[in-house]
């Protein structure tokens, strides 16, 4: 198989299937819709603490040099990502250049969920917290910035209006 | 974010807790509003608009995206258009990853395919084995009913002459006619 090395399940093939994107963009659209957005982030939170932790696990064993590694296997993994990994003394900050899931949206011209972007927040923030790190989030719309940290970098809190809205 | 590197996984665990939150009818809901109508939109317009010609454009492009070591064979005929897949790259990829959330992953493919096919007019036969082969024949509604017996329609692509189709650890789930992800006999 080939295998990007620090995640956590393995595929046959080296990249993911962008069509599935659209699946993203309509399951938040259907749990917006159904269960508000408090159910969509609590769906996001739930995820991020169960699903995703065998890698919350590696992170906190690991620490920073683990959440770096990830999200450059990650990236690797998804379709059209154009997207930096920057490893600092206290902090992980990704700098995302060109969202993959943005990109595919885009060519599929898909209405894009208007909060599509928080969900980075409410995923990345919740499977930090389970690491014993803080997760912040900036920009949106196709290119963005995350920082993981150790909780004791004392990063300040997420300015949800720093996380913008998508538009097609 | 969530990738698409490991769809299937968080896909698959995404049933389990729309289960867990609003009962079967939500899971059901999900796979019609948010599947068929929403995220498979290219395939309905396909679909609706070229019967079967729309499938064999739909999966062609589909499976071969997914599964690009060809693990599956399409048989398209003036009444039936057939997949017989013989290694599923999304039950797969939860096999391998022993990944099992939900109760039957299987069932979400009539649960978004069905709704799809009953509105262009199409009805199924369609047997699963939860092991990553099952074969599905879509044949206009109204006609009667079809000979399905093994290799009729696909010959020797029929996946039911593999030896994993009747593994000891193989359950077949069958739909005849059928349109609903609970219209399964066994």
């Amino acid at each position: 198989m080939s295998t990007p090395n620090a995640l956590p399940y393995h595929d046959t093939k080296p990249q993911g299937a962008p069509d599935f994107y659209f699946e993203t963009n309509a399951r938040f659209r259907f749990l917006i819709a159904r269960l508000g957005h408090e159910g969509w982030v609590r769906y996001l939170r739930d995820l991020g603490k169960s699903y995703y932790a065998p890698v919350n696990n590696q992170w906190q064993s690991g620490g920073l040099a683990a959440v770096a590694q990830y999200w450059r296997d990650f990236f690797a993994a998804e379709p059209g990502a154009k997207v930096e990994v920057e490893e600092k003394p206290d902090r992980v900050e990704l700098d995302v250049q060109e969202c993959p899931i943005f990109k595919q949206l885009r060519i599929g011209q898909r209405e894009i969920v208007k909060e599509f972007c928080q969900h980075c927040f409410y995923l990345g923030q919740a499977r930090a917290n389970e690491a014993g790190m803080e997760m912040r989030l900036c920009g949106g719309n196709g290119s963005c910035r995350h920082t993981y940290a150790k909780s004791e970098a004392g990063l300040p809190p997420q300015d949800m209006s720093e996380i913008k809205e998508a538009q097609l | 974010m969530i990738g698409c590197y490991d769809f299937c996984g968080h896909y698959e665990w995404t049933f389990d807790w729309l289960d867990r939150e609003g009962g079967h009818e939500l899971v059901r809901a999900f796979w019609d509003e948010a599947i068929n109508q929403d995220s498979q939109i290219h395939a309905r317009e396909l679909i609706l608009n070229e019967g079967f010609e729309g499938m064999a454009k739909y999966w062609g492009h589909t499976l071969l995206e997914e599964s690009p070591d060809l693990g599956f064979k399409i048989t398209k005929q003036e009444d039936v258009f057939r997949v017989d897949m013989h290694d599923c790259p999304s039950k797969g990829f939860l096999l391998r990853n022993d990944l099992e959330q939900y109760r039957d992953y299987c069932d979400h493919c009539m649960g978004w395919i069905g709704p799809l096919m009953k509105d262009a007019g199409f009805t199924i036969n369609h047997e699963h084995n939860h092991c990553g082969q099952c074969w599905w024949e879509m044949r206009k509604q109204g006609e009667p009913d079809a000979d399905v017996s093994v290799g009729a329609t696909s010959g020797e692509a029929d996946v039911r002459l593999r030896e994993e189709w009747t593994q000891d650890a193989a359950h077949v789930d069958a739909y005849r006619k059928a349109s609903d992800p609970d219209g399964k006999h066994i």
